[in-house]
């Protein structure tokens, strides 16, 4: 398994008056090279479990293993760095800084990580050739077409070459096209070798033939349908 | 090459084109940051050089100078109070001098009248610097004027003119020599004569002085030898050369005038500015640092970031600051300062400031400045450091 | 070429500009000294005690040798007048 949870909770400050359970006792397992949906309303504790998959922080209690690591409760330091290497992120909107060009946004993961420019350079240009973007590379992200603002997305969240793909709600603000085109891409990407992790509740998303598990989440728990 | 060294680099490019997005706002900030700087520096520069110059070259002023004070104030002292020192070991020479200030009412300037005495050390060297002919008394007194006097007089070598004296009569003189302009500093302003004839301008009866410069066989003396002086002459005071020398030390101190408070006030207003600037974390800056963390960047790279964003506006405003100090001060003769420099005066020399530059001053300024900026940028970047990774992600 | 390339340009032409400007002002420096015993000259055959900055008013003019009143000519607590005031302390006291 790639992803293995164990009886994982998660609990916000915990102590104190304003705690907040957000995850108990979920249990997960996901094997390498399957796209997953995480299905659930707002507050559900998706966000959670996905930050406890991307590496962001350590469950409470319970084991979580994601890529052969066990997430005990170690400095914010070893989880980055295993983050880095592990995770690539899709976020909602994407998240693109507007005022870098294409091809910074990129190679931002790759700046930690201490490669030269040209490397990084070198690597952000077979995924744009991939995504068909080059043509884009040297624009502001801001001033780029949907389109192609979510492959500059996917360029960035690959550019670490991590086994592992999240994305948080990436279809929540696309029009049905651009969403199929993204499924697309994921598909293809799975293909390719990768697991992919998304949170929805977009149909398009859900019962996209690529998706080979969807998981509810409901009040911290995995829905049982 | 070393990866750790190529992500320091990298943080760094990265910093520079945060910058870079905003140059009209960080170019701004420098401008201003480096506007108080040459300030300071200018000031710090003008004063040092004065200082020096005035230490070096004020290394032979006579060992002791004796004023004789009436009522609070500076009067002429009797040759007699000499007489009186002969008993005083250790006293090579005590030598009578008249001075005072001659106010010409036409040009607007102050003139400093020098009454000479050829018993003054090096009195006969006197002619190295001067051009013309050396000074003397009788019929037409023979003075030598300093290059402003001649300037402003219109006076050459060979020339006659004459001053007041307080009763309106006046007296005629010759223009024996002009001071060589290589001793501006000291003899701008200068009418240097004899004795006897600075005594009949001033109206000065034979038997008195405006002061006493008393010389000293052995300098270690002249602190003891001073103290004997004063017990024995009690209306006076009593100035010695170290004293003298002190006097360009204290007198740039951090005064509570005009020019420190100005720079007080341009110091405030700028650390409120780098406050207001630094301590303000728009939600675009918060979102884009929970990228960044989320995206693989330890809380140190961020902070690293920040404090090179910090450090490069402050570093880059003092490098400008200092060069364009130095400039102004040693190739302009901080012309920006001349007018509280010299105040209304009309004559004075043309500045030829050359500071010399210690590793110790360059730490002080940087002590009072960019380490203030820094420490005020220092607070939001831990803040803006610690903002969680996750906060990227949707509720 | 990266930023942090032109970063390290741009300050190693200034270090070195202020280099020159160093250069420059030390020659000067040494152009003074060499004037030195001829200003020593004129101090010990003069007496001097003061250098000509500011010739306005006497305790700027001789901040050495003027009495202690004379920037308060008229009251102790008064004002001063003379802009090189604001640059120039008083005379330090002393008997």
């Amino acid at each position: 398994m790639l992803i293995e949870l164990d009886s994982v909770s998660k609990i916000y400050n915990q102590g104190q008056p304003n705690e907040v359970r957000a995850l108990s006792e979920v249990s997960l397992a996901i094997p390498p090279q399957t796209m997953v949906c995480l299905k659930g309303p707002s507050g559900s504790g998706k966000s959670t479990l996905l930050s406890i998959i991307g590496c962001i922080f350590a469950p409470t209690s319970g084991r979580a293993t994601i890529a052969g690591k066990a997430l005990a409760r170690l400095p914010d330091r070893f989880l980055t760095v295993h983050r880095r290497a592990t995770i690539g992120f899709i976020f909602q909107r994407f998240n693109i800084l507007p005022a870098l060009s294409v091809v910074d946004n990129i190679t931002l993961p790759l700046l930690p990580l201490g490669i030269s420019p040209k490397v990084r350079r070198e690597r952000a240009v077979i995924l744009m050739d991939q995504l068909a973007i080059r043509h884009r590379e040297h624009f502001p992200a801001g001033q780029v077409s949907g389109g192609e603002l979510q492959r500059v997305a996917i360029a960035r969240a690959l550019v670490n070459d991590p086994p592992i793909i999240l994305a948080d709600e990436p279809t929540a603000h696309l029009d049905s096209r651009l969403s199929s085109e993204f499924m697309q891409i994921m598909a293809d990407l799975k293909h390719a070798g990768k697991t992919i992790v998304i949170t929805s509740h977009d149909p398009l998303v859900t019962e996209h033939p690529a998706i080979d598990r969807v998981v509810g989440v409901k009040d911290g728990r995995i829905d049982v349908p | 090459m070393n990866s750790a060294l190529e992500k320091h680099l990298n943080i760094l490019d990265y910093a520079l084109s945060a910058l870079w997005r905003h140059r009209l706002k960080n170019g701004g900030i420098v401008v201003v940051f480096a506007a108080v700087i040459f300030l300071v520096a200018s000031f710090q520069l003008v004063t040092t050089a004065l200082t020096e110059t005035a230490g070096k070259v004020l290394a032979v002023t006579p060992e002791i100078t004796i004023q004789r004070m009436s009522a609070g104030r500076q009067e002429a002292i009797p040759l007699a109070y000499a007489e009186k020192l002969h008993d005083i070991f250790g006293i090579r020479a005590v030598v009578p001098r008249v001075w005072g200030y001659y106010f010409d009412e036409v040009r607007g300037a102050n003139y400093t009248v020098l009454g000479v005495s050829a018993d003054m050390p090096q009195a006969d060297e006197l002619s190295r610097a001067v051009v013309g002919g050396v000074m003397g008394s009788g019929g037409q007194g023979k003075v030598v004027v300093g290059r402003a006097v001649s300037q402003a007089l219109q006076l050459q070598p060979g020339q006659l003119f004459s001053l007041f004296r307080p009763n309106l009569s006046l007296k005629a003189m010759t223009v024996a020599g002009i001071f060589r302009p290589e001793t501006d500093l000291l003899t701008a302003d200068l009418i240097a004569m004899p004795l006897v004839e600075a005594r009949d301008l001033f109206l000065i009866p034979a038997s008195k002085a405006t002061d006493l410069c008393v010389y000293i066989s052995n300098p270690a003396e002249i602190g003891t030898i001073a103290e004997k002086i004063s017990k024995l002459l009690p209306d006076t005071r009593v100035l010695t050369r170290p004293q003298i020398q002190k006097t360009y030390q204290v007198v740039f101190g951090w005064r509570s005038g005009f020019a420190s408070v100005c720079l007080l006030a341009a110091l405030a207003a700028f650390a409120i500015l780098a406050w207001d600037k630094a301590s303000g974390l728009s939600p675009e800056e918060r979102r884009e640092i929970a990228i960044l963390k989320i995206l693989g960047w330890e809380t140190a790279d961020v902070l690293a970031m920040r404090f090179w964003e910090g450090g490069l506006v402050a570093g880059l405003a003092f490098l400008l600051g200092c060069t364009l100090a130095y400039l102004h001060v040693v190739f302009f003769g901080a012309s920006l300062f001349r007018p509280v420099l010299v105040g209304w005066s009309v004559l004075h020399p043309a500045l030829s400031l050359a500071p010399h530059v210690t590793l110790k001053e360059v730490l002080l300024l940087l002590a009072f400045t960019v380490v203030p900026y820094l420490a005020v940028t220092v607070v939001p970047a831990w803040r803006a450091a610690s903002v969680p990774a996750e906060s990227a992600l949707s509720g | 070429m990266r930023p942090a390339s032109w970063l390290l340009l741009v300050v190693a032409l200034s270090l070195a500009f202020d280099a020159t400007l160093l250069a420059v002002g030390q020659e000067r420096r040494i152009a003074q000294q060499r004037e030195l015993p001829l200003l020593h000259t004129v101090t010990a055959a003069l007496g001097l005690s003061d250098l000509c900055v500011a010739t306005e008013a006497r305790y700027t003019r001789h901040p050495a040798v003027s009495d202690p009143v004379a920037p308060f000519m008229d009251h102790p607590g008064a004002m001063e007048h003379f802009p090189t005031g604001s640059f120039w302390a008083p005379p330090p006291f002393r008997r």
